[in-house]
């Protein structure tokens, strides 16, 4: 079970960090190189439109078997669908931010004699994590739960292991009990963590 | 010889819903020079000022600094912003940064200067502005008045060849605009050249060499503050300086 406990803590991990990784950067495509928004657009369309389930049957599935390496690993696979997912969503998250700091930021950081890149760097992307802790938390709490579809193509997460146990035990009811008490303690206190920490200082910021 | 530290000339910005915002605009500012630019609210004053630091590019006409003519292409532009300071009506600090690190981060980040001599200058250029106990505070933990005070020592600790401003005390209680004109007071003594948007009168008669009236984009008139308080030749800027004067009794 503990096997399990952190396989599922990696995937969501891994896949916050893949999709703060492209997510971050999109959102700055958006909200600043508007004539690629149209692609960004397509990107959060697709992503966030098909089920995690169908994009990690695809992937695994379909897409491995023309490119084994490395969708053979279901691991991989599943950090890439919710990663992708992931950056579909922190994208809009963090253009809310960037929306919700404002442009003037970015001025005053130009008039210093910064250029548009190293503004986005040293002022704008900052504030962007400050303003944005909240919406990753509820995002952090988002991947541990749709983790649990991994254990579909056959990674050792706590559903899968929940399954075996099941199986070897027959009982129905109290591995999944312990499968959602563990859920529960994963994504609870760090996304609430996460929420208060996030308010407390983008109120004491005047964000 | 005076030596010549900004120009434009013939400057033109239209914006993209027709509004002309600035027409033909030329002036030269010499080392030292102190300008004031003043005239209604919507007039392109505030416009103008970008355009002179080339945060808004102006569609037509030239700008220098010093020599370097900033219209002309392939001019790097970050390197020449860095060499003007800039203050803005609403202040706009930086957040996520203390009094310091918004002082500082140019200083680090454009110039490159080393961390001590980085902290140590910033830290001057607060005492200069009397905001020095202010260092570790945020900007949402200062007064409007403390803050600005930090915008002008984030624009001045570059050492510019000039500081833009615009309208630095407008956003600010009238109880706090004293703080910041002190500043700027101190500022004049020292020599800093200024273009400043403003409507500060008494102040303007106090420091200004000279007083430039803008009006639906263009100037209208330039003189010294003495000929605008007792003798303004156009009609606009009569009309406009009996209203301010009235303005600033009330007050």
């Amino acid at each position: 079970m503990l096997e399990g406990v952190s396989t599922t803590l990696a995937i969501s991990i891994f896949s916050l960090f893949l999709g703060l990784g492209v997510g971050l950067p999109l959102s700055f495509v958006r909200a600043y190189a508007k004539g690629y928004g149209f692609l960004v657009e397509g990107f959060e369309k697709v992503f966030r439109g098909i089920p995690e389930i169908v994009l990690m049957l695809i992937f695994y599935w379909g897409v491995g078997l023309y490119f084994p390496f490395p969708f053979k690993s279901a691991f991989f696979t599943v950090i890439f669908v919710l990663g992708m997912r992931s950056a579909a969503n922190q994208s809009q998250i963090f253009r809310g931010a960037i929306r919700g700091i404002g442009e003037e930021q970015m001025v005053a950081a130009r008039s210093l004699g910064f250029s548009k890149l190293r503004s986005a760097v040293h002022v704008m992307i900052p504030q962007v994590f400050i303003f944005a802790t909240p919406g990753l938390g509820s995002e952090y709490a988002l991947l541990i739960k749709d983790s649990s579809y991994a254990f579909i193509i056959g990674v050792l997460d706590i559903m899968f292991t929940t399954n075996v146990i099941r199986k070897a035990t027959s009982d129905a009811v109290t591995p999944y009990l312990v499968a959602a008490f563990l859920y529960i303690l994963l994504t609870f206190p760090i996304a609430t963590w996460l929420d208060t920490w996030g308010s407390r200082r983008k109120k004491k910021l005047g964000f | 010889m005076t030596e010549v530290v900004m120009e434009c000339r013939h400057l033109w910005k239209t914006y993209q819903s027709r509004l002309t915002a600035v027409k033909d605009v030329s002036m030269l500012i010499n080392e030292g020079d102190i300008k004031l630019v003043f005239g209604p609210s919507g007039s392109g004053k505030s416009t103008f000022l970008r355009c002179m630091a080339m945060l808004t590019p102006p569609d037509k006409g030239d700008v220098f600094l010093r020599e370097e003519c900033l219209t002309k292409s392939g001019v790097d532009l970050n390197k020449a912003r860095a060499r003007i300071g800039f203050v803005f009506q609403h202040i706009w600090l930086f957040r996520h940064l203390t009094a310091q690190g918004n002082v500082e981060l140019a200083l680090r980040r454009v110039l490159k200067l080393p961390k001590e001599e980085a902290r140590k200058r910033a830290l001057e250029a607060l005492r200069e502005v009397k905001v020095e106990e202010m260092a570790n505070r945020y900007p949402a933990q200062l007064s409007g008045g403390q803050q600005q005070r930090v915008g002008i020592a984030r624009a001045l600790v570059r050492n510019p060849d000039i500081i833009l401003l615009d309208e630095p005390t407008s956003a600010l209680d009238p109880e706090l605009t004293g703080e910041v004109i002190d500043t700027l007071r101190d500022l004049a003594k020292m020599g800093t050249t200024m273009l400043i948007v403003s409507h500060e009168m008494p102040f303007a008669r106090e420091i200004a060499d000279e007083m430039i009236f803008f009006d639906e984009g263009t100037i209208v008139e330039t003189g010294s503050p003495e000929q605008f308080f007792t003798n303004p030749q156009s009609e606009r800027a009569q009309k406009f300086m009996m209203r301010l004067i009235k303005r600033t009794r009330r007050e």
